[in-house]
């Protein structure tokens, strides 16, 4: 019954319910649509950089952190890697060793870091491999040939099939010169990874380095969802706990983009909750001049015995309506716009004519967003609650309505 | 081979005792650089020389005494100018150590510098470590031989082999072909671009034996720079221990 | 000037409806205000992050020394370009550069060398304050040096550490010195955490006999010059060096805030579209109620366009005072953001963006530009919203209107 006088009550006044309407819809689908950018391009930041580095959980030398250098290698049994892919969450692991060197060609030198990997791995996971410009990406057999940055190669003049000299210190500190060829040139847009990396077969990088059979710096866990990084992070360190090896979870790693992206978030989530507040403002006032203006009607309702309970119920009624039509709205329109940009990407290329870096790590000016049933529905429900909240003050005076006042 | 300019610096002084006979048969390429080589070759050595490095910016001589035992150890010390007296390079194997007289400190040489210029030289770190491994990674053959600007010459192209850990894509050498004296090493690059030239001149009597005094590397970038090293006195076979090839001798 | 006394006067017959009119206006300039500033002040921070930390709006170099570093690639006249910018009151800070190798201990590693004056870097730029341990070098040249964060990472040095350099002087020599650890710098960037050792300018000299050359003089006016009038001004006191700007220098960072700059225009408008919606809605609710008055005033003579003329200026009066009011409480905010700032270091520690670290305060900015559009916007806004219910009313049939709900 008060249902469904509420309802009719809030189309007497059409135009005003649907500016309201409107503007929850509004600012509720922007909300979202804008969340889901950001979510969609961390979410592509951390997964490009964990499948290039060293995974979503990383296992390393307890020393490695503090002073990163070859000769703090671990080493990793086939047997424990099988048992860590054999968890549910995990999608692949990944050995790596991780090393510094000058690289050499006729032209001159320049500082490099050499990162060991197992191709068949890499070609699976590593997002290296669709940036091959020139040449190819390396398999198992390549021994000693390796794929290099198109800044690398442009200071050391060096095409593909050339050579290239490498020179460092291996795990006992002895000075090593290698040899190796160029296979492919990739260039991912960061300045850092075009202009200092040098990928290797591993078996080639222990060579070089001195490490035996199953010697590495990292061994890398690829999650098939992130959200399992807690629970796969606590077996993993069950499984080690005998040995001398860190098991580390990515933020720890690469410290830097876990910070950004905590910033970036709440620089968004300030952004959001401004613009929630304004239209929280609009619904404020909506709802408060829709029961200023009706006074008078309140007034006869009560003097014809219809109890103060009854009446706030029909305007905490109406305020939900309101608000459930807004929200709808909002997450229908922002879900879809959000939904779309997951499938097709938001394509900001002609802003940024190679997309942009974040702590060295390139990112694409192809965003895609991530929708979460846990945004839509988190998001909604704050307004939707907040609307609710609202309506109390007005729902209040009403009911506290002197009738003999109004019906003067 | 001997030849980087190791051939230069100590080459010079690291060779072997074999008196250069005459050759009945045709030497095949490999042997041509040995006999090369051999000029130089000794148990050990000692020397002094001067080397004189030019570049656009600037031009400076530096004096410097010398010692080596076999191919893996040797030892550089400056005598003059005076600022840098005292400073020492101890190679051993591949390592390399430089002392400091000034903050009296010894450093070893990081891998990253290798690359970087010895002592302002036009020769690197990396070339003093080398040369004990040229050897190994070439494959050689004869390229010329006969008269050339009025001299009988053998030309021996040096091929790096395809696993070697060497930039250069040839290596040009040219000697005597009577007294195997060496005349000019040429590197050339990957793309068989000149990257930079020695020269052997001034043949003298050095520690008994007839060999090039002055060796100087001109970089094919840069015609106008260069690094010459002339050597004033050479002894070859001297007693050396190897203890001498010490971070103790170094800091003396 | 009538309907205007008229309109005031109107208002405050209902005050309830004039205050809650009032407040939406008021409060909606407000926020569009305090939060326009919050997106021009991030645009800046993103600017004054990349180029206050150390590289400047602009750098002037010596032609190809950009290409290859070379230690003999000089400013021809620094002097110039330093009196230049003192006469734009331009802070700028001249540097020198050169290449070598530091040891601590058993470890080494190789390094540039940065030759500065603190005095001048201190007053230019925000790298003395940004040490993660120790402190920045003294004005007076005594041996100090401050390294790069990974650098005294690797080398494992610490402050007080005694550290061996050694370099190529530039007239060929082996420079070389016992230099100490005074401080260790906070993330910077990677090549500067990577290679970057800080000695005092008169050190430098000495260690690389480099006599007078000076390699580059950064110029950072905090944003008080705009970076087209600084060129200009370089332009012509070096007409022969290299003049690059920071978005030359940092194309990464430039193209972020590029990024940046779009987004905060699409927030901007989308901001603007839920303030208007809600002063719309506002004074929609606001003009409806009376148009029961209106229909009595139409009865009673006055022409549909006297209505008009009235609500509008009574619209008018009150958008006018909401939207004064809510620049006064706007600026009041922004004020507060400007000085106070937002503190993202309570989301996270430093990161940096193409390089170079940022700082975790963001700031609001106040100019007229973020002022006036909110204001006029929200008032234009709102006198437009009163009157399509006005001529609504002013085309009604007396009867019916005064019959209205």
């Amino acid at each position: 019954m008060i249902a469904r006088l509420a309802w009719r009550s809030i189309w007497r006044n059409r135009r005003r319910t649907l500016i309201t309407v409107f503007s929850i819809g509004f600012g509720l689908a922007c909300t979202v649509f804008f969340i889901a950018i950001g979510e969609g391009v961390y979410a592509q930041l951390i997964d490009q950089v964990v499948r290039l580095q060293a995974g979503h959980i990383t296992m390393e030398h307890p020393s490695y952190r503090d002073a990163p250098a070859v000769d703090l290698w671990i080493k990793v049994p086939e047997s424990l890697r099988s048992r860590i892919e054999r968890l549910p969450q995990v999608e692949r692991t990944k050995l790596i060793i991780m090393g510094q060197g000058i690289a050499r060609s006729g032209s001159g030198d320049v500082s490099a870091t050499l990162m060991g990997i197992e191709p068949s791995v890499e070609l699976d996971t590593s997002p290296l491999v669709r940036h091959i410009v020139a040449g190819r990406y390396l398999n198992e057999d390549d021994g000693p040939w390796v794929v290099i940055g198109s800044e690398l190669a442009k200071r050391l003049k060096l095409k593909v099939g050339k050579k290239m000299v490498l020179t460092t210190n291996d795990a006992a500190g002895n000075l090593v010169d290698v040899l190796c060829r160029v296979r492919g040139i990739f260039e991912t847009g960061s300045v850092e990874i075009d202009g200092y990396f040098i990928q290797a077969p591993i078996d080639f990088a222990r060579r070089v380095f001195g490490l035996p059979e199953e010697g590495a710096t990292q061994l890398g866990v690829i999650l098939r969802v992130p959200e399992a990084q807690e629970s796969v992070l606590h077996e993993v360190r069950l499984m080690v706990a005998e040995q001398d090896i860190a098991v580390l979870p990515w933020q720890e790693v690469i410290p830097e983009i876990a910070s950004y992206i905590k910033l970036d978030k709440g620089s968004n989530w300030i952004f959001q909750a401004i613009l929630i507040f304004l239209i929280l403002f609009t619904i404020f006032n909506t709802i408060l001049m829709s029961v200023l203006e009706r006074e008078r009607e309140f007034a006869v309702l009560l003097a014809l015995g219809t109890k103060p309970v009854q009446l706030r119920l029909q305007i905490l009624m109406e305020s939900a309506y309101v608000g459930l039509i807004g929200c709808t709205l909002g997450l229908l329109v922002g879900g879809l716009a959000a939904w779309a940009a997951q499938v097709w990407g938001i394509d900001l290329r002609s802003l940024l004519e190679e997309g942009f870096t974040i702590s060295g790590f390139a990112v694409s000016a192809k965003m895609h967003a991530r929708v979460t049933a846990g945004l839509l529905l988190g998001t909604a429900g704050l307004v939707f609650g907040a609307t609710l909240i609202l309506s109390l003050i007005p729902m209040h005076r009403a009911s506290r309505l002197s009738i003999v006042d109004q019906l003067r | 081979m001997k030849s980087a300019y190791l051939s230069v610096l100590f080459l010079v002084m690291v060779l072997s005792h074999s008196p250069v006979r005459a050759q009945e048969q045709p030497l095949t390429p490999r042997q041509i650089l040995d006999k090369v080589d051999d000029l130089f070759r000794s148990k050990s050595s000692r020397g002094i020389a001067t080397m004189t490095v030019t570049t656009t910016h600037w031009k400076r001589s530096l004096s410097l005494e010398m010692w080596s035992k076999g191919k893996e150890k040797s030892l550089f010390r400056i005598l003059a100018p005076k600022k840098e007296k005292g400073t020492a390079t101890l190679r051993s194997g591949n390592d390399i150590w430089n002392y400091l007289p000034k903050v009296k400190r010894v450093i070893k040489l990081p891998s990253s510098m290798m690359a970087a210029s010895w002592m302002g030289s036009h020769f690197t770190n990396d070339d003093l470590v080398k040369e004990s491994r040229m050897a190994d990674d070439y494959t050689f053959k004869i390229t010329f031989s006969g008269e050339m600007e009025g001299q009988e010459i053998v030309e021996v192209t040096c091929y790096p082999k395809p696993d070697a850990a060497v930039v250069w894509g040839k290596v040009l050498v040219r000697a005597l072909r009577q007294e195997y004296l060496p005349l000019s090493i040429k590197y050339y690059d990957e793309d068989l671009r000149l990257a930079r030239t020695m020269t052997f001149s001034q043949v003298s009597q050095l520690g008994g034996r007839l060999l090039p005094a002055v060796v100087t590397m001109v970089p094919e970038d840069k015609p106008e720079e260069s690094t010459v090293i002339h050597y004033q006195k050479l002894d070859f076979d001297i007693d050396l221990k190897d203890d001498f090839f010490s971070l103790r001798t170094l800091q003396k | 000037m009538n309907s205007l006394q008229y309109g005031w006067r109107n208002l405050w017959r209902n005050t309830r409806r004039t205050g809650i009119t009032l407040a939406a206006v008021c409060l909606s300039t407000a926020i569009l205000m305090a939060s326009y500033g919050l997106m021009d002040g991030l645009m800046q921070h993103a600017v004054s992050n990349a180029t206050n930390l150390v590289v400047g709006e602009v750098q002037v170099h010596a032609q190809g020394y950009l290409a290859d570093h070379s230690i003999y690639k000089a400013l021809n006249e620094p002097d110039l370009i330093l009196e230049a910018a003192k006469q734009k009151n331009v802070a700028a800070a001249p540097r020198r550069y050169g290449y070598g190798l530091v040891a601590v201990g058993t470890k080494s590693a190789g390094a540039r060398f940065w030759g500065v004056e603190p005095a001048s870097e201190r007053a230019t730029f925000d790298l003395a304050q940004h040490l993660q341990e120790g402190r920045f070098l003294s004005e007076t040249a005594r041996r100090g040096v401050v390294l790069g964060q990974k650098l005294a990472r690797s080398l494992q040095a610490q402050i007080g550490s005694e550290i061996v350099v050694v370099v190529q002087a530039a007239d060929g020599s082996l420079g070389n010195d016992l230099y100490t650890v005074t401080g260790i710098l906070k993330a910077a960037g990677d090549s500067i955490d990577r290679n970057a050792a800080l000695i005092h300018a008169e050190d430098f000299v000495e260690l690389f006999v480099s006599g007078d050359r000076i390699h580059e003089v950064a110029l950072n006016s905090r944003g008080m010059v705009p970076l087209d009038k600084l060129t200009e001004l370089l332009s012509i006191a070096a007409p022969e060096e290299e003049i690059k700007s920071w978005r030359q220098l940092m194309p990464e960072v430039s193209d972020m805030v590029n990024l940046f700059d779009a987004f905060i225009w699409i927030f901007g408008l989308i901001f603007l579209l839920a303030a208007g919606m809600g002063v719309m809605n506002t004074m929609l609710m606001a003009t409806y109620e009376r148009i029961r008055e209106f229909g009595i005033l139409k009865a009673l003579g006055a022409t549909p366009w006297g209505i008009i003329r009235d609500v509008a200026a009574e619209a008018l009066v009150l958008a006018a005072l909401g939207t004064v009011l809510g620049t006064i409480l706007g600026l009041a905010g922004s004020y507060y953001l400007q000085q106070v700032g937002l503190d993202l270091s309570i989301f996270a520690g430093t990161y940096s963006v193409g390089g170079v670290a940022f700082n975790p305060i963001w700031r609001a900015t106040i100019s007229p530009k973020m002022v006036l559009i909110p204001a006029v916007l929200m008032l234009i806004i709102g006198v437009v919203a009163s009157l399509y219910p006005a001529a609504l009313a002013a085309r009604l049939d007396p009867v019916k209107a005064i019959h209205r709900p």
